[in-house]
């Protein structure tokens, strides 16, 4: 009988090992791991990475700040209580200061309800306003695009390895791996999950079905606790044949979303249901990594509509029906929406925008103090701009992140996720859990 | 392994023939140089020999101990046997094989000059660096992998693509960062392979000079502190802590900064001789330096010497010898006992840093490789369950995309471990990765990676086996180098004879079972480990 583990008490049990030393991680890992049992519902990740420079402005628009109508004549968004413009292109109203784009409005009861934060003018110390160098900054957990060059999400599954892996601990749900999960040797790029299963090849004219499952049982019985003793080999091939038991069982063709939650067409909607279906399937999901192009809007971005606002529209529709689709699950999945910087906070003359600094963040999960936007507002006034005339960046997103592994993975490690940073005060999204 | 030993008559229609007649003129010109009769047959068999695509061929296994011993020694030397080898390596006794593979003396098969040294990167690499940057990244990056697969795969020398691979690890580059896979054919062909075996401070040094290592750990943003830029550490920092001393030595950031000041200006040509390494005067500190860990004063005004001064120090520091010796020890045996690991770093310092003087007692000695204690299972990496599944059948493949897209899947995309810490060699960092293993066991012995084959039955040809208990047995033998009824291969019987069994009930043809059988033999948790 194969004992289930939670991913919440591998973690435990594997920072407490490393904590001990890495000499006394296996031995310290396995004492705490036999003994748990209890079936626990475990955190999850979910990294959501705007490919392209996303318009922070235009995503949560600062109407409070005079000086954004100055700077975006054509696409600034009217105020929420702007009578003069019609309802459909106004902002929806955050706080005195800020409002959603429009076509976020999905997103709307889940921020007044506390499930979602924004933080703005976040960003990192890229100055090449390059997307590649600016991408393999943040990805890589650094302050520019030197120094060590694997993911920081890579180097969280590093320091709270768990042994055995869980096949599924960190998947990317992409065709290739993203620069965050480089280096983290446990990590699956599926572009779809029905990938995750043994797939013999096929011979003449025989049922494959029929085959497959004759050579799974076969490995079944190679794997058992019977064939070689109960050792690491053997035990990571089970837990292997419970994750594709676990895929077979929620069968990601036909899984059907909970609670009303429709997800629109399209790429991110898919992996969004993909990771609702392996966060309910429990085969000890901890990370799941998407990414949604698109977002380099230099030319015809638009204001209540244009290209910005279809993937807003898309953004937002998605995560409203992930949340909702989530059901319970719902408090222990942390998503985070990064991008690699925000744009240029004057318009250019093809009613688009260029590549800038601060950007935004959103956070959505449970466990964090929602409804509010975070950080501090640089301002959009001649002197508070930085170089060609960009957002200030107010606030390191590692600052973000490392609260977020702490809080919600339970690693405090963050001098080894992001070498190179000095925490500073945290932002204060936890602060009622601390 | 002696290519006679394989002349045996081959069918009219074999598969091996068919793939190698695609590549027919350049096999007509390779029979002529080396002189081949003309005749079809044994043209055909000349191309295989020369291909080095020797199908498996049923060998009775020697009686143990004696094949357990060949077994292990290939395992853990070399990327596991190829048909027959536990047999020839039994004959020859393991000291004496270890002791030619130690001279690295041994006639190249020629199935590696057939197949890498045509692969057009290998070629610019040891003739025209800068050509390679007219080559696209996708070829880089396939031909990369595919001369060390083909190499592990199809050479005889098997310690030195061991250890090609070793320090290829040791010294990481990511393909992917900068112009990586424009540089990395250099430096494998420059700085890694030919001091494999060789001086430990020469490959160091030339691992300094390595545009690749240079560029990757971005020395060529290490400059003097002047306008607008200083010292980069990150070059200082990985040769002390990865590729030296090691970072438990006692060194300190003070020392960082030193050693990286004296590599300042070490940079890579970017248009004239563009990808070659240069040193540039004015980007040099030539300030006095002083590196306590390392007892050394550098003296003002050394320019380009103050590197070599460093470099001198550290590959003849005890504790460089304590970190190679142990390095090496737990790749060839799986941990570092302290009286072996003192006396290979004893080796190493008195041998100037003689990376095959440190080899001998981790290899020879009684404590050593063959030990008892050696015998352990040691997890095989990716990298290693794939060379050694196409060894064990025997696969005539191109080791191209296809396999490498498996290799990749299973966790390890050569050249492509962004930490310059190299692909882990511990169990428990492959533990997620069985499926994909499963899925290329399966395909493999099913025929279905394109460019490479296999004929399974070969195996079996000759062997006159009766019952499927047999077949069993032998594809055990030929495939996992064991008697079937070895201890560590009993359950692996039991399981593959039920399997048989069952197919043969569903009625499922001869060939396919012996490929479904032979797949999840690949596939069991003992073709996992080494």
């Amino acid at each position: 009988m194969a004992i289930r583990w939670t991913r919440r008490e591998l973690i435990a049990g594997a920072t407490l090992a490393a904590a001990a030393g890495s000499g006394a991680r296996l031995s310290a890992l396995q004492s705490v791991t036999l003994g748990a049992r209890a079936p626990e519902v475990s955190d999850t990740l979910v990294v959501l990475f705007l490919r392209g420079g996303a318009d922070g402005l235009n995503m949560v628009a600062p109407y409070g700040d005079d000086d954004y109508y100055r700077l975006r004549p054509a696409l600034g968004l009217p105020a929420p209580n702007d009578a003069r413009s019609s309802a459909a292109a106004r902002a929806l109203y955050l706080d005195p200061r800020f409002g959603f784009h429009p076509r976020l409005a999905p997103l709307l009861p889940l921020f007044h309800n506390g499930q979602l934060a924004v933080i703005h003018a976040i960003g990192s110390g890229d100055q090449t306003r390059s997307h590649f160098e600016a991408m393999a900054t943040m990805e890589r957990g650094l302050s520019h695009d030197t120094g060590a060059s694997g993911g920081w999400l890579a180097r969280h599954l590093e320091c709270t390895a768990i042994s055995p892996q869980p096949p599924l601990r960190a998947v990317a749900i992409a065709e290739t791996m993203p620069d965050s999960l480089r280096g983290a040797s446990a990590a699956t790029a599926v572009s779809s999950l029905n990938d995750f299963r043994l797939s013999p090849p096929v011979i003449g004219k025989r049922p494959q079905a029929t085959r497959t499952s004759a050579l799974t049982d076969s490995i079944r019985e190679m794997y058992g606790p019977t064939a070689g003793g109960d050792d690491l080999l053997h035990s990571a091939g089970r837990e292997t044949l419970r994750a594709m038991d676990a895929i077979a069982r929620i069968d990601p063709n036909h899984y059907r979303p909970e609670f009303g939650a429709i997800y629109p067409k399209g790429d991110l909607g898919d992996g969004l249901r993909q990771a609702a279906a392996l966060i309910k399937g429990d085969v000890g999901l901890e990370i799941a990594c998407l990414d949604m192009g698109g977002w380099d809007t230099h030319v015809a971005q638009g204001r209540e509509i244009g290209l910005h606002a279809l993937r807003l529209a898309e953004l937002g529709e998605s995560l409203a029906a992930f949340a909702r689709d989530l059901g319970p699950h719902f408090g222990h999945v942390t998503t985070l929406v990064m991008t690699e910087f925000g744009r240029r906070a004057a318009e250019n003359s093809g009613f688009g925008t260029d590549h800038g600094r601060g950007g935004c963040m959103f956070l959505m999960g449970g466990g964090f103090v929602g409804g509010r936007v975070y950080g501090e507002w640089p301002g959009l006034g001649p002197d508070r701009l930085e170089g060609p005339g960009d957002l200030r960046v107010t606030t390191d997103y590692r600052r973000v992140l490392s609260e977020v592994l702490a809080a919600r993975l339970r690693n405090p490690r963050a001098d080894l996720v992001f070498p190179e940073y000095t925490p500073s005060a945290p932002v204060g999204l936890f602060r009622r859990l601390a | 392994m002696a290519p006679e030993a394989h002349g045996r008559a081959e069918s009219e229609t074999g598969a091996a023939s068919r793939t190698v007649a695609s590549s027919l003129p350049r096999l007509l010109a390779a029979a002529a140089a080396t002189g081949a009769a003309a005749g079809c047959r044994d043209l055909r068999r000349e191309a295989q020999r020369l291909t080095g695509s020797s199908p498996p061929v049923f060998t009775p296994l020697p009686p143990d101990p004696a094949a357990a011993d060949a077994l292990h020694v290939l395992n853990r030397i070399g990327a596991g046997p190829r048909p027959g080898d536990v047999s020839q390596v039994a004959a020859m006794g393991p000291h004496a094989w270890i002791e030619e593979q130690l001279a690295d003396k041994i006639d190249e098969s020629p199935a590696v000059a057939w197949r890498v040294n045509t692969l057009d990167t290998v070629q610019m690499a040891t003739e025209a660096p800068d050509a390679l940057y007219s080559i696209d990244y996708g070829q880089l990056q396939r031909e990369l992998s595919q001369a060390a697969l083909l190499r592990m795969v199809y050479s005889r020398h098997q310690l030195r693509e061991t250890l090609a691979d070793f320090w290829t690890n040791h010294f990481n580059i990511f393909a992917l960062k900068n112009e990586g896979s424009s540089l990395i054919p250099t430096d494998t062909e420059r700085v890694i392979r030919p001091h494999v075996l060789g001086s430990f401070h020469e490959m160091l040094t030339a691992s300094s000079r390595s545009p690749a290592m240079l560029a990757y750990l971005d020395n060529n943003q290490n400059r003097r502190r002047g306008d607008g830029g200083g010292p980069n550490e990150n070059y200082a920092r990985e040769l002390m802590e990865l590729h030296t001393v090691g970072v438990h030595s006692g060194y300190t950031i003070r020392d960082i900064q030193a050693v990286a000041r004296c590599f300042t200006g070490h940079a890579v040509m970017v248009r004239w001789r563009r990808g070659e390494y240069s040193f540039d005067a004015n980007q040099h500190d030539n300030g006095m330096k002083h590196i306590a860990f390392l007892d050394l004063t550098v003296p003002a005004g050394g320019g380009e010497r103050d590197a070599g001064m460093v470099l001198e120090r550290l590959a003849a520091h005890p504790a460089t010898a304590h970190f190679v010796a142990s390095k090496l020890a737990r790749r060839f045996i799986g941990s570092s006992p302290e009286p072996l690991v003192a006396r290979a770093a004893a080796a190493f310092l008195r041998s100037g840093s003689d990376i095959r003087s440190t080899l001998r007692p981790i290899l020879l000695d009684a404590d050593g490789l063959l030990s008892r204690g050696a015998r352990t299972p040691l997890w095989k990496r990716p990298l290693d369950m794939v060379a050694s599944a196409l060894r064990a059948v025997g696969a005539d493949t191109d080791c191209g995309e296809p396999i490498q897209r498996h290799l990749a899947a299973i966790g390890q995309p050569l050249y492509k471990w962004p930490m310059p810490d190299g692909f882990p060699d511990r169990a428990t960092a492959w533990t997620g990765s069985l499926l994909p293993r499963w899925n290329f066991a399966l395909a493999l012995a099913g025929n279905a990676i394109p460019g490479t084959r296999v004929e399974i039955w070969r195996a079996l040809e000759g062997a006159h086996l009766v019952t499927d208990g047999e077949r069993i047995d032998a594809l055990i033998a030929a495939f996992a180098g064991r008697h079937a009824h070895a201890a560590d291969a009993e359950f692996l019987r039991q399981s593959l004879g039920k399997h048989a069994a069952n197919a043969r009930a569903a009625g499922l043809p001869e060939s396919d079972l012996l490929a479904e059988a032979s797949g999840l033999l690949l596939a069991s948790p003992l073709f996992q480990t080494r």
